[in-house]
């Protein structure tokens, strides 16, 4: 054969070649899907295969995104809507839904969800925290996690106790833990300290209304919190700049007699504590009233996507039945279909119970376009100012009301 | 000259340019429209979630900058960074590099030992050296403790009078075989005759390296140093590992600053003209050092 006509024969099958591969690809529609889990060794393959084996005309891409207090995971997404490189769908949370509504980023659910059958096994409560203000439904839920209190039981025992349940009592028993290099409370300053200083300060009287953050019942609240650390000295000293490892860790190490988290980290503290640990909701405040963090967690299809039905189709099979439950295993967190909850033996019965006891004082963080920085550095930024004595704690309080009220 | 010499010299004078060509075009790509980019940004009110909105405000941004208590304490907090990080890094790699000219059985594994630490990625340095001074589970707590220094765990990175130095002792780890490195092959290109002469003139170990080795190796230093400074005063990947920036703004440095305000404040305008502020004393810096080596060349 000629080397001419060795040329173009290559040339043509390159073509031929090139030419049929769209024809091979319209029979898969790809969706990616952008996700974190607490334990990033947890992977969803087997939820794929499933969802693959049963819907073969589309392939999942599920990618997992560090989450970094949670400040990572959301920068990612931005970044990559405005650069218009982002997934079909990602995991969300209510507090980014504002954002994601200035920049008109998500595609409404409304159509998909009035043909999708399983509707009701979620209950109409989380539909409605989970509307926009628009009237739209913009988020499939996924699970939920609420923050309640982990204590070492055989330590309270020793020193008599019983689990806090009032601000008194908290401090109480963090006093009465505090001794031999251990601390009664260990508190979370670093990243994702908003989940540590809500209980205190946002169940203390302090609220994200206008002028909520510098009344004099938001400022006492937040001067007796800041005082755990400085005052009271019940507070490891690395305590702001703790996260959730840090804490986590201390905790499991037997350094902390109390934390603050949610069921996500049962498994780990129970298999390096045993029967020594459980949960109580987070204290209540001096009136009465307690506030903790809802941790929602929720599925959306962004507006960009050329696939949206077949993105629908994931999103909808990951809060269904059966695979919401599997779901909920990755993530460690609690499943949002009632029929999954129903008889949910994956966590040890007392720390679910406490989940469900800390359900009527459970918040997610306003719906503001402020809020993502106000997690990612206002507060942390201040607290740790406040904690280490640089700051007035009272100016950390205007700082967080300036953010939201300018 | 006929016409088809004249166009051959034309081409022959224009071939560089077209060699140059693809070069000076990618370079536009990637550095230019950026700079460029950041710089118009810096001049509006661009919030990333809301890019719709955008508006002009001039050098607003960078009056702000001026009065923001954040911007001072980051400019200081660098000074700091780049002028620790960046004398310790020489200091270390100029023994280093002295100990490792010497003749001894293992220098071929101890020139590659020395490597290591400047070969690991900024986040592996970042993890690692958190977990080194962990309060609680930290080696360096440990071994102070047993050798008697200290009576209890100290936070080393939660306390505003220790965080930045210790961040600054990590990078001067992971730094210093840098200038190990550039400046050990610079001693190899001195003369051996040089020191045979100083040691007839009876120039004792000290004055041969004041006279002899230093003048030798003044032109490489000066370009480490430089490259180095920028950069240093560039990097913020350890310091957001290791503590975001705090506690508070006490490991704020200006490029951190200018990150944490693009990424979580989503404030693209503030942070571009936080970042062209920290480019223009960059430049100083390369000018004076540009100026410089133009002087040496002169003389």
């Amino acid at each position: 054969m000629e080397r001419r006509t060795f040329m173009k024969l290559a040339g043509a099958a390159a073509l031929s070649f090139e030419a049929a591969r769209p024809a091979i690809a319209q029979g898969k529609t790809t969706v990616r899907w952008w996700y974190h889990y607490d334990n990033p060794q947890n992977t969803p393959a087997s939820l794929v295969a499933k969802f693959e084996a049963e819907n073969p005309d589309i392939k999942i891409q599920a990618e997992p995104i560090p989450w970094g207090g949670g400040t990572d995971y959301i920068n990612r997404i931005f970044s990559a809507l405005v650069a218009g490189n982002q997934p079909d769908c990602a995991m969300v949370r209510l507090s980014y839904l504002s954002r994601f509504g200035q920049m008109k980023a998500l595609e409404p659910l409304d159509g998909f969800l009035a043909n999708w059958k399983s509707r009701s096994d979620i209950s109409d409560n989380v539909w409605k925290i989970n509307r926009s203000p628009d009237g739209k439904q913009y988020y499939m839920p996924l699970h939920y996690v609420v923050i309640y209190l982990y204590y070492r039981q055989d330590l309270l025992q020793q020193a008599g106790l019983q689990p806090p349940k009032t601000f008194d009592d908290f401090l109480t028993a963090a006093k009465a833990l505090t001794r031999d290099g251990i601390y009664g409370y260990g508190m979370r300053g670093g990243a994702g300290c908003h989940d540590n200083w809500g209980p205190f300060v946002l169940g203390g009287g302090a609220s994200f209304e206008k002028g909520g953050m510098v009344t004099d019942k938001a400022l006492a609240a937040n001067r007796w919190f800041v005082d755990l650390a400085l005052k009271h000295k019940v507070v490891p000293p690395s305590a702001p700049t703790d996260a959730f490892r840090q804490i986590v860790d201390a905790f499991k190490a037997g350094r902390t007699g109390m934390a603050i988290h949610h069921i996500g980290s049962a498994a780990e503290v129970v298999g390096a504590l045993g029967d020594k640990v459980s949960a109580v909701p987070v204290p209540r405040g001096p009136d009465g009233s307690g506030w903790t963090y809802f941790g929602d967690e929720s599925n959306a299809i962004f507006a960009g996507s050329k696939n949206k039905d077949a993105t629908f189709r994931w999103i909808s099979f990951l809060s269904s039945a059966e695979n919401n439950a599997e779901q909920a295993k990755l993530s460690g967190q609690l499943p949002i279909t009632i029929s999954d909850a129903k008889n949910w033996t994956v966590h040890p019965k007392r720390f679910v119970e406490a989940s469900d006891a800390s359900l009527p004082i459970a918040k997610p963080l306003p719906d503001h376009v402020k809020t993502p920085d106000f997690v990612g550095r206002v507060l942390p930024t201040n607290l740790q100012r406040a904690l280490t004595g640089g700051m007035n704690p009272d100016d950390l309080m205007k700082a967080v009301e300036q953010t939201f009220h300018g | 000259m006929n016409k088809v010499t004249a166009s051959s010299a034309t081409l022959r004078a224009s071939t560089p340019y077209g060699f140059l060509l693809p070069a000076l075009l990618v370079t536009a790509l990637v550095i230019l429209f950026p700079v460029l980019q950041t710089a118009w940004f810096s001049l509006h009110d661009y919030i990333l979630y809301d890019p719709d909105n955008s508006r002009f405000v001039g050098l607003r941004n960078f009056a702000v900058a001026l009065s923001d208590e954040v911007f001072w304490i980051a400019l200081l907090n660098s000074a700091i960074w780049v002028t620790g990080i960046v004398s310790l890094q020489l200091l270390l790699g100029l023994v280093a590099a002295l100990l490792l000219n010497q003749s001894f059985w293992w220098r071929g594994l101890a020139r590659a030992l020395v490597i290591i630490p400047w070969a690991l990625p900024s986040v592996i340095i970042g993890l690692m050296w958190t977990w080194i001074y962990d309060f609680n589970l930290g080696v360096f707590n440990d071994i102070l403790l047993r050798i008697g220094l200290i009576s209890a765990p100290h936070p080393w990175l939660a306390q505003p009078s220790t965080a930045l130095a210790c961040i600054m002792l990590a990078l001067v780890w992971q730094g210093f075989p840098f200038f190990t490195v550039t400046i050990l092959a610079g001693l190899q290109t001195v003369p051996p005759e040089l020191y045979e002469a100083a040691e007839i003139d009876g120039a004792s170990a000290w004055r041969q390296f004041i006279h002899v080795t230093l003048p030798s190796i003044a032109g490489i230093v000066a370009t480490a140093v430089l490259l180095r400074i920028i950069w240093v005063a560039n990097s913020l990947d350890v310091i957001l590992v290791m503590t975001g920036g705090g506690p508070g703004y006490a490991t704020h440095t200006l490029p951190l600053y200018a990150f944490l305000r693009a990424y979580t404040g989503m404030e693209f305008g503030y942070a571009a003209s936080l970042s062209l502020m920290l480019t223009a004393i960059l430049l100083g810096i390369v000018w004076l050092y540009v100026r410089r080596q133009t002087g040496e060349l002169e003389k």
